[in-house]
């Protein structure tokens, strides 16, 4: 029996087609913003490591308005990175058992965000010169 | 009838013996607070075009037959109701990323196919009759896989994920939740002969978490989850596979 | 079915992308928005010595680390997008995308080393 002729739309423009698409591009794209800040902070790492001279003229071109306002940028994408990413976090915990009862996707969001929290004071208390 | 309400209802049509491409038809029907779109499919096939081909069966959300794109969404024709899509029109084409056969119906044989090599199954431990008794299972050994077992196979889950979409050989959501319903019940011990179709580049890996097919699942299946909570085994199985010659790759 | 070597860059991009979701909004912000702002106003915040200082043994590796991550986070986000959109995503972009995050890692731990 031969196989009937079928039809098979294509993927072209797919995301047009709903805003979940559009949500998971966004989604995505806010790694361009997290990897173009990582080669900045390469490029700092190299600038401190030439010497004086060479870290003043990055913490120079840090302060142009092009700059200030990417870091900007990549700092809105990194909140949203944030919030999407916490918020699926429970989705990849496996079936796991903790004191014979699974954890729930709220205990496992805020749980992760109190991490956030600490980790983060803990970071500018160090950065800002504070700790230890 | 005075005072009746009517909507239009722009039906994708094709038909492979006669059409190069599909096309939107419109047909306008009466509906009331209760008509669902199934049956404004059914009115037009019984009253106004014989040559609407579209499938169902038990009106009801349980056979999974009546599945298709309503204004864009993949859902269940009975669970829709026309009220929703007033004073419409309301488009209605066949599921998202699936050959289209006919009119409404898409080809499921490549999922149909899926389901048989993934052995979605319970591959039990030893043989057992009757006579040894019923299994025992606690609830929350049950709980553990109650939700990946309410799928009823309707595919709304395929239309929603642009990873099928893309490649076909993806095994795609519904195949990988009832896999991980079966890997997760205490009664089955068929993990290693499902190892492969999980651990492939078509298996678990090859989801991106869009997460739009758990929006969509009719039954709270949530298949997103289901793959996603399995990468971290999966992880575990391919840094094993060092060590083993057997790699965890399972029976093919 | 081929077994998927697809495990071991997940699990850089996962760690990468738990860090940038933990930590990327205080780094960033810190970084690229108060430095500069206080620079305008006269105060220095991770000056040349001060920088050189914070970066010394174990914390100039995790910052080593966290780069590096947060490197691979966005190459696997990236080549899957290349591909998610259509475009001609494959041992190319693999090798440019996971290749310049390697490179990106490698340089930073060199200028780390050489502080």
């Amino acid at each position: 029996m031969s196989r009937p002729r079928t039809y098979r739309p294509g993927m072209r423009g797919w995301w047009q087609r709903h805003p979940a698409y559009r949500r998971y591009l966004l989604r995505e794209g806010t790694s361009l913003f997290l990897g173009g800040y990582a080669l900045w902070l390469v490029a700092g790492l190299l600038c401190l490591a030439a010497g004086e001279a060479a870290y003043g003229q990055w913490r120079a071109l840090q302060g142009t308005p092009w700059l200030f306002g990417l870091h900007l940028a990549a700092l809105m994408a990194a909140c949203y990175h944030a919030v999407t990413w916490l918020r699926l976090l429970p989705l990849t915990v496996p079936v796991i058992r903790l004191g014979g009862r699974r954890p729930s996707d709220r205990a496992l969001i805020r749980g992760s965000w109190g991490v956030s929290v600490a980790l983060s004071a803990a970071l500018w208390l160090y950065l800002g010169g504070g700790w230890p | 009838m005075a005072g009746e309400r009517t909507i239009t209802l722009e039906v994708q049509r094709f038909h492979p013996e006669a059409d190069e491409a599909p096309y939107l038809q419109p047909y306008t029907i009466p509906f009331s607070e209760g008509t669902s779109v199934l049956e404004g499919l059914q009115h037009i096939k019984d009253r106004l075009d014989g040559s609407l081909t579209f499938r169902w069966s038990c009106r009801m959300a349980v056979c999974g037959s009546c599945g298709c794109m309503i204004d864009g969404e993949p859902a269940l024709a009975c669970r829709a109701f026309l009220r929703d899509y007033a004073p419409g029109p309301v488009r209605v084409a066949p599921l998202d990323h699936l050959p289209i056969r006919r009119d409404l119906v898409v080809d499921q044989s490549d999922f149909l196919a899926k389901l048989e090599r993934a052995r979605t199954y319970l591959i039990p431990a030893d043989e057992r009759t009757p006579a040894d008794g019923a299994y025992r299972q606690t609830p929350e050994e049950m709980a553990d896989y109650y939700d990946y077992a309410q799928c009823i196979n309707c595919l709304l889950c395929y239309a929603a994920c642009p990873q099928y979409g893309w490649d076909q050989a993806f095994t795609g959501p519904a195949v990988l939740a009832l896999v991980q319903r079966y890997d997760l019940d205490s009664r089955d011990a068929g993990k290693d002969a499902r190892r492969a179709v999980v651990n492939a580049d078509t298996g678990v890996w090859g989801c991106t978490l869009v997460g739009y097919c758990s929006e969509v699942c009719p039954k709270g299946v949530d298949p997103a989850r289901a793959i996603n909570q399995r990468k971290p085994a999966s992880v575990a199985d391919y840094l094993l596979g060092w060590l083993r010659p057997s790699g965890g790759e399972g029976t093919p | 079915m081929r077994r998927s070597h697809e495990p071991l860059l997940w699990l850089l991009f996962g760690a990468g992308g738990l860090l940038a979701a933990w930590l990327g909004p205080a780094l960033i912000l810190f970084t690229g928005i108060l430095v500069p702002i206080a620079a305008e106003r006269g105060v220095t915040l991770l000056g040349y010595e001060a920088a050189r200082g914070l970066l010394q043994g174990p914390a100039g590796l995790a910052a080593v680390a966290v780069v590096t991550l947060l490197l691979f986070h966005a190459a696997h986000r990236i080549h899957h997008t290349l591909h998610d959109l259509g475009l001609p995503a494959g041992r190319r972009t693999r090798l440019g995308c996971y290749g310049a995050a390697v490179a990106g890692g490698a340089l930073a731990a060199a200028a780390v080393l050489a502080l």
